[in-house]
């Protein structure tokens, strides 16, 4: 048995066990075998056996609701250690959820939660009358469940702030009622679909539903449940189900910390169409309704196409003869992706994570931000050795798999659609044709004023707050101090009036930019303290900063502040702007090795000249 | 199979589970051996039932008071169609 090996690593104390435990941990489905390597990882901790790498602070995460959260528990705090940001768990009681969270001086508040599942009692979501009933009474008692739900989620983040986490759901799989279960709303199955489908579709921005009904779906009703398990510990479900439910609530508390990809990077041949181009020619590809094979690659290229309509931008990257690769695109009928969906193209002869860093530095994002898609299991092994921080995903032989393996990938997921994600590729390509532009002028004040630019910057708003926290939490490069805030952190800050928070959106004769700058800076005692100083690396070299810069700067006056403190923390991505204080005639005010503070006094200052025109600013009326 | 070949079995699944060695006897109960928590217990009987292929009924394992009655019980559960 090979528990043997790990275990030996564990007792002689030996640096590779952790890698071990994360790379078992990823592999395993099996409910006894995650808590084998639970229990290993608990004791390796007893042992103080430590993890090599950055210790992190541990995330307050509370679990609630009408099942026993035991062992649960475990396996979340196991997932989240091995996933990287490990997690102090705390634990209600079975079947306590409402009184937790109505009592104000609860356990559950003394612990501070900064993430809240709650897993709500089944036995709650049901409907109380008759099968016959009218359907309007039974409409009427589905909102009520859900509505009762939402208040208790509503309470609970008003309490704590937390992100919260609800499962819903799971719909019974047996066959009481036959055929008229779905005739009515008042069986137990139609009445879950339709509170599981309210409560998605009215969920507020800090709620992650963990969607329970489509987990037992993916796994087969049957086998999702287990009901032993319910009448022995109280468990919602089967172990099986509950390790899938386990693996997706640790993926949505990633989702919260980490930004989605943003570039998917394709091979050509046996990747997007079938066969060899230079060796088979334009007829001789696989692509089109023609056969089977064919019909598989163009499903596989309408699915990257709606990624780009979700705003991914697509790239491709392949070992070929540039003409022949690009002739394909703009000669083959049948062809779905077109030259011009693509923001890059690089078919050389180039190693292939060569080729993706030169893309990296085009576009001004880091490698973490691409996914590289190869059916050559050669070109996605230099790409992880060489490329390190590009998620690779690796087709199977049966193109028939390519499809599902990109809708299995779990790197694209939106968190909230915005307006902005859906225009980006246009704004990329736009930035090709500004950079053909300032090739042609020469002198930059008056390629800047070529640009026609233009201007509005706007306090904070409801309404851009998904955006805002899009930006704020992954932007690395041209961030001062790369302080990541959630949409209920930002909802909070709306109303505090200590501080001043402002976005700004630029146009240009090409087209728009959207909201790509975000400043958030707190007033006390006369100086206004830039609390956070972002901008979108696409509007580098705009003088965008030098307008937020005299933003900041008469907003503090309208304060009567006299001073505007700046603050630069040092990261891996953001040397760029480690000298943009002093640049705009900040003092140095403090130094060491995570912080350098500068001072700016106001009455030195006066507003940088620059090409945008404001068309309005913030705290102002329209 | 008798007690003791399914003891010598569950021997296997216990030594898979279990950091530290322990030999099992049919009087050895869960509160002889520290590592023999309720979360362990919960990882070991999902691995008996695999191990062995049976299902235990409702309530019935907590009805056991050692590693004998314990065999004994998996030995019954064999024993079904």
């Amino acid at each position: 048995m090979h528990n043997r090996d790990i275990k030996t690593l564990l007792l002689s104390g030996s640096p590779d066990f952790w890698g071990q435990l994360a790379a078992r941990t990823r592999a395993s489905s099996d409910f006894d075998e995650l808590f084998m390597l639970s229990v290993l990882r608990k004791k390796a901790h007893l042992r103080h056996h430590i993890a090599p790498g950055v210790v992190h602070e541990k995330t307050r995460l509370a679990l609630v609701g009408g099942y026993s959260l035991y062992p649960l528990h475990d396996l979340l705090e196991h997932l989240c250690e091995m996933e990287g940001f490990p997690c102090e768990v705390w634990r209600g009681e079975f079947d306590n959820y409402i009184s937790e969270i109505m009592d104000d001086a609860s356990d559950l508040y003394r612990f501070q939660p900064q993430i809240i599942l709650l897993m709500p009692a089944e036995h709650r979501c049901k409907y109380s009358g008759a099968l016959t009933d009218a359907r309007e009474t039974q409409q009427a008692e589905a909102g009520r469940v859900v509505q009762s739900l939402l208040k208790l989620i509503c309470k609970l983040h008003e309490k704590t702030h937390a992100e919260v986490i609800v499962t819903n759901f799971i719909l019974p799989a047996r066959h009481d009622l036959g055929a008229y279960r779905s005739r009515t709303l008042g069986s137990d199955w139609t009445f879950r679909k339709w509170v599981n489908l309210e409560l998605g579709l009215n969920a507020p921005p800090y709620l992650h539903i963990c969607d329970m009904e489509f987990l037992a779906h993916r796994r087969g009703g049957i086998e999702a449940r287990d009901e032993r398990s319910w009448y022995e510990s109280k468990q919602p479900c089967s172990s099986a189900l509950l390790t899938d439910t386990a693996r997706e609530i640790v993926n949505l508390i990633r989702s919260m910390r980490q930004a989605p990809k943003k570039v998917l990077v394709l091979d050509l041949d046996n990747t997007i169409w079938g066969g060899v181009i230079a060796d088979d020619g334009l007829e001789g590809i696989e692509i089109g309704d023609t056969s089977p094979r064919g019909e598989a690659f163009k499903a596989f290229q309408k699915a990257i196409l709606s990624l780009k309509q979700r705003g991914i931008l697509l790239a491709v990257c392949s070992k070929n003869d540039h003409e022949k690769a690009a002739e394909a695109f703009e000669k083959h009928p049948e062809m779905v992706l077109k030259m011009e969906d693509f923001v890059s193209f690089k078919a050389n002869w180039e190693p292939k994570s060569d080729n993706l860093r030169q893309m990296a530095h085009e576009l001004n994002l880091g490698l973490d931000s691409f996914v590289f898609v190869d059916d050559n299991p050669a070109e996605v092994e230099i790409v992880r050795q060489f490329a390190p921080g590009v998620a690779t995903i690796l087709l199977g032989p049966d193109p028939s798999g390519h499809l599902t393996q990109l809708q299995d990938c779990r790197l694209f997921e939106p968190q909230n659609i915005t307006a902005e994600d859906a225009g980006r590729t246009d704004q990329y390509r736009s930035d090709t044709q500004r950079q053909a532009l300032c090739s042609a002028i020469t002198d930059m004040d008056s390629y800047l004023e070529s640009l026609a630019m233009e201007a509005v910057i706007s306090e904070f708003t409801s309404m851009d707050v998904p955006r805002l926290a899009q930006l704020i939490n992954k932007s690395n490069q041209f961030n001062l101090t790369t302080r990541r805030r959630t949409e209920a952190d930002l909802l909070a800050l709306l109303r505090n009036p200590d501080y001043v928070c402002f976005s700004i959106r630029l146009n240009d004769r090409f087209g728009e930019h959207g909201l790509i700058s975000v400043v958030i800076a707190q007033e006390e005692n006369g100086t206004l303290k830039i609390d956070t100083w972002l901008m979108s690396c696409r509007v580098l070299k705009r003088q965008v900063e030098d307008e937020a810069l005299n933003e900041l700067a008469r907003l503090a006056r309208t304060r009567n502040c006299c001073r505007v403190e700046g603050i630069y923390v040092p990261t891996a991505k953001n040397a760029m702007v480690r000298d943009l204080y002093p640049k705009f005639g900040f003092l140095l005010s403090l130094e060491n090795e995570t912080v350098r503070k500068f001072n700016l006094n106001l009455d030195d200052f006066q507003p940088r000249p620059t090409k945008i025109a404001i068309k309005r600013r913030a705290y102002e009326p329209n | 199979m008798n007690q003791i070949e399914v003891i010598s079995k569950l021997q296997d699944i216990f030594d898979n589970v279990f950091l530290e060695p322990v030999e099992l006897t049919p009087l050895l109960s869960a509160k002889d051996v520290p590592e023999w928590d309720s979360l362990t217990h919960i990882s070991l009987m999902v691995a008996v039932e695999k191990a062995f292929s049976v299902r235990f009924r409702v309530g019935e394992v907590e009805t056991t008071r050692n590693v004998g009655d314990f065999a004994d019980l998996i030995l019954k559960r064999l024993q079904e169609p």
